[in-house]
């Protein structure tokens, strides 16, 4: 793959030699180049019918100069010597005045495990055939419902080649795929109308599509739909929650997932900076974030700066025993880089982001879980967070769930907010069900530039949050 | 630049012409970009970089195909446009696809709308790395709670231009500089919360960086040992830094996508009297020096200052030509271009200072918001349920901050709780929204 990639980039080891000596000519400790030509196909249903087909290229290159924890970065569409020399020169300026270091002569190809195969390649699937489960999707919809008035469905295929070399002289290539198929559904019951989405997403071919994944989104999205017309928005207010096995895991993306990056632990602005080695939360819980799981959207060969991607275990039982890093952060803190600087593309600088984050299990039957909780509420369905890093206020919003009155699920609820804090909801954290699993919706997690990301969760039971609601 | 990317636009509309469309639109974009980021005492990062992109929109036997890349070379562009026609011919057709009524066109003429800064290329590196550092030594040092500063320096140079296969061809061009300081302090215990000041403009002489930092740092300072209030009805102040997220669940609700989709709680609301008497939204799109500001939307359809909503009453949808086909309603715009905001009647009365302020002492009692954190609306039926911070304030005065609650309600019954609007828009803001005050707004704490 890599000659190929070379080729495709018009580059050759000796140019790719070259321009990281020139990214390196002011000073510096490190460079990297990052080469990416992404092509996304589309197709969107719309009123009934495949009617909108779409294909977008993304090409460039983009040149980064380390100088101690500064950065220098550069980038281009254009990956002429001339213009990529431009943006080594452009990228170096950081480093003027420091310390030079020696690029590594030899060059030496990484070695990693393929996370994503693909059995059935995207070439193969043609605009009419896929266009075929795009329009099974929407009859399928309509049938289960009678209430169903709106279908808005989309298939995204991408394929990114990424060809990457650095002045210790690593060279990597990879293709990462990611298929994407999503609906939003409007329901209407007389007067009233609802809307929900659902999603699936995977680095996977076009052994994606199938006729169960249909079956599966349709039930999924119009059940998720149909359930609002009896819900309401319950009174607000702090109080228990139990929060189901899967999407759940935005609670750890959001909680403390971005809290552990260690850009921001390193800058000393996390309400986790003094936390590394101290007990955080009961020794039911630990957290990983995981770049491995096969075909999963979070799953990396290697990251964006050619460091392969692995499993990281950032709270084992109840401990904080790794922040989330990149080359920068892994050098600031004396330990091995983590597989987590992304970037969104050649456009962006990579740094510490999540892949897919989950809990794992922990004794509890969620069962047990609900019946041990008075008055709360249960929540299923997510659709956005948010964090405030230093202050670690929390938030995501539930799409969907259920009061608890006396240990048992009663009325719906739905639309939302959930706050807490951090480090708090962590350590409110009372029991953990024996049920982790991952949600495969599309998520996207936008700190700074937008990275494709999984969560995962078994149910748990928050002793308190405030919930969002009107005064009854 | 200019001829090379007409040139450049015209090769791809004549050649997806040539392999059947029967309609094309071209827009082009080409943008130079520079950030400069200084934290603490040091240039942090630095970033340059110059983008282009040629976006198609085909129309080939009443079927629709988007289409993008940014490689511009000629033989590429060819293979990438015949591929484009031919995925275009696999999908069903959409007969409400298709370029606007010409006569809908923005014909020129009309007066520049100041976006462009001459200067832009004549600045140096040194000057806006500057700007960064003298926003961080404003407060480094200052105050022994510090723990971080960043500063950063951004600035870029756009050049637009639309063209299509009726004729129409359109160009903007722009300019945009912006400082942001985000500072963290020690706060209770493990917390460090973190105060930001932004100013941007499209005119580098007209950055008023100064006080970016020192408004940071105070910004910190006040949120340190936030609480929680309890559950009930507050009055509530919105600051202008933030407003303009109360007003976007209305906009959105407007656009034609939403309407035709049923996904609107404005639907079949034209012209009926949805909110307080008291709000007017208007959209001042020929506003000269204003980030918005366009005489053509991205159809090339002519934008015109309009009232959208009007005493409490929906005067307009955003529709654009295919939306029109689908929906029956006239084309008006794609988007708002500089929705302003204010008591209706009252847009060119500012003998009285309406600021955060005046409206504090109007309210006595409440909670005012700076912040947002996370949440939502739900489209269809305008229920919202947004995180909060800001500070509870008694007799106009504030009294501590707060933090970890949400606010939750209707987008509709919520404006018609609105008791004032200030006339203090951030003309840094792309949209310009005043500080606002509601009241019986249900805030959720312990």
């Amino acid at each position: 793959m890599i000659h190929s990639l070379l080729q495709l980039f018009g580059v050759t080891e000796d140019k790719l030699k070259e321009l990281i000596t020139i990214s390196l000519a002011e000073g510096g400790d490190y460079s990297d180049l990052f080469f990416e030509h992404t092509l996304v196909d589309e197709l969107t249903l719309r009123d009934g019918e495949v009617n909108g087909a779409g294909s977008h290229i993304d090409y460039g290159m983009g040149i980064r100069v380390l100088a101690g924890d500064r950065t220098g970065y550069a980038y281009t569409e254009i990956t002429s010597m001339k213009e990529m020399i431009n943006a080594a020169k452009s990228a170096s300026i950081i480093a003027k005045e420091c310390t030079k270091s020696e690029p590594a002569m030899d060059v030496t190809p990484l070695k990693y495990k393929n996370h994503y195969p693909i059995m059935v390649p995207w070439e193969e699937s043609s605009i009419t055939s896929r266009s075929i489960y795009l329009k099974e999707l929407n009859d399928k919809i309509f049938s289960f419902d009678s209430r169903v008035n709106k279908v808005l469905g989309r298939l995204t295929i991408s394929l990114t080649e990424i060809l990457f070399y650095n002045s210790e002289g690593i060279l990597c290539a990879d293709e990462r795929p990611m298929a994407t198929l999503s609906v939003t559904v409007i329901m209407q019951q007389g007067s009233r109308i609802e809307n929900g989405s659902s999603s699936r997403s995977f680095r996977m071919g076009a052994e994606f599509l199938t006729h169960q994944l249909i079956d599966e989104i349709a039930k999924e999205v119009v059940e998720n739909t149909s359930i609002l017309f009896d819900a309401e928005i319950p009174q607000g207010g702090e109080m228990p929650v139990v929060m189901s096995a899967g999407g759940s895991g935005i609670l750890l993306h959001e909680a403390i997932g971005h809290s552990f990056e260690a850009d921001f632990n390193r800058q000393n602005i996390s309400i986790f900076s003094e936390k590394f080695g101290k007990k955080i939360c009961s020794e039911e819980i630990s957290v990983v974030d995981d770049g491995t799981i096969t075909s999963n959207r979070g799953a990396v060969n290697f990251d964006d700066e050619g460091v392969p991607g692995q499993k990281t275990y950032m709270v084992t039982q109840g401990y904080l025993t790794s922040y989330l890093h990149d080359r920068i952060s892994a050098k600031f803190y004396n330990t091995a880089p983590t597989g987590n600087g992304r970037r969104e593309s050649f456009r962006f600088m990579p740094i510490p982001r999540m892949r897919a984050t989950y809990m794992l299990n922990g004794k509890s039957k969620e069962s047990d879980i609900i019946a041990s909780v008075k008055k709360g509420i249960y929540v299923d369905t997510f659709s956005n967070g948010q964090v405030q890093i230093g202050a670690g206020d929390f938030t995501f919003y539930v799409k969907s769930g259920n009061l608890i009155e006396n240990g048992r699920l009663t009325k719906p609820i739905k639309d939302i907010n959930i706050i807490g804090n951090g480090p708090m909801a962590l350590a409110d954290i009372v029991a953990v069900a024996d049920n982790s699993m991952i949600d495969n919706g599309a998520w996207i997690c936008g700190k700074e530039q937008y990275c494709p990301v999984s969560c995962g969760m078994p149910s748990v039971l928050i002793s308190k949050l405030i919930i969002g609601g009107v005064q009854q | 630049m200019k001829n090379h990317n007409i040139t450049t636009a015209q090769f791809a509309l004549e050649t997806a012409l040539e392999k059947g469309c029967n309609d094309v639109r071209i827009t082009l974009n080409e943008s130079r970009q520079n950030t400069f980021t200084f934290r603490n005492d040091q240039l942090d990062r630095l970033q340059q970089a110059t983008s282009s992109s040629l976006f198609l929109q085909l129309y080939v036997d009443g079927k629709y195909g988007t289409f993008s890349t940014n490689k511009m070379d000629r033989k590429e562009l060819l293979d990438f446009i015949s591929k484009g026609v031919e995925i275009t011919k696999l999908i069903t057709e959409d007969k409400d696809r298709g370029l606007p009524d010409k006569n809908l066109y923005y014909r020129g003429g009309r007066k520049d709308l100041r976006q462009y800064d001459k200067l832009y290329s004549n600045i140096s590196t040194e000057q806006k790395i500057n700007i960064a550092k003298e926003c961080n030594y404003e407060i480094l040092g200052k105050d022994e709670r510090i723990l971080n500063v960043t500063s950063e320096f951004s600035d870029y140079e756009e050049y637009n231009l639309i063209i299509d296969s009726q004729g129409f061809m359109g160009e903007t061009e722009q300019t945009n500089f912006a400082i942001s300081t985000d500072c963290s302090v020690k706060g209770i215990e493990d917390a460090r919360p973190e105060g930001w000041w932004y100013e941007s403009s499209l005119f580098f002489n007209k950055l008023y960086y100064q006080g970016c930092g020192e408004k940071a740092l105070g910004r910190a300072l006040k949120k340190i040992g936030p609480k929680k209030l309890r559950s009930g009805r507050y009055n509530m102040i919105v600051e202008n830094t933030v407003s303009s997220r109360l007003i976007a669940p209305i906009i959105s609700a407007l656009n034609g996508a939403n309407i035709q989709q049923n996904n609107s709680f404005l639907q079949n609301k034209l012209g009926k009297k949805v909110f307080s008497p008291l709000l007017e939204i208007y959209d001042n799109a020929h506003l000269p020096e204003s980030f918005g500001a366009r005489y053509f939307d991205s159809e090339g359809v002519a934008t015109q200052p309009m009232k959208i909503i009007d005493c409490g009453t929906i005067n307009t949808y955003f529709v654009n030509s295919y939306y029109s086909k689908k929906t029956g309603l006239p084309v008006t715009v794609d988007s708002p271009s500089v929705p302003e905001c204010y008591v209706a009647g009252d847009n060119n009365c500012k003998i009285i200072i309406k600021d955060l302020n005046f409206l504090l002492n109007k309210s006595l009692n409440g909670v005012l918001v700076t912040g947002f954190n996370g949440g939502n609306s739900n489209s269809s039926t305008g229920d919202f349920s947004f995180g909060i911070e800001g500070f509870y304030f008694e007799n106009g005065e504030c009294l501590f901050p707060v933090s970890e609650m949400n606010i939750t309600g209707n987008i509709i019954s919520l404006w018609n709780s609105i008791i004032d609007l200030g006339n203090d828009p951030r003309t840094s803001n792309r949209w310009l929204i005043p500080s606002l005050l509601f009241e019986d707004v249900d805030f959720n704490g312990f």
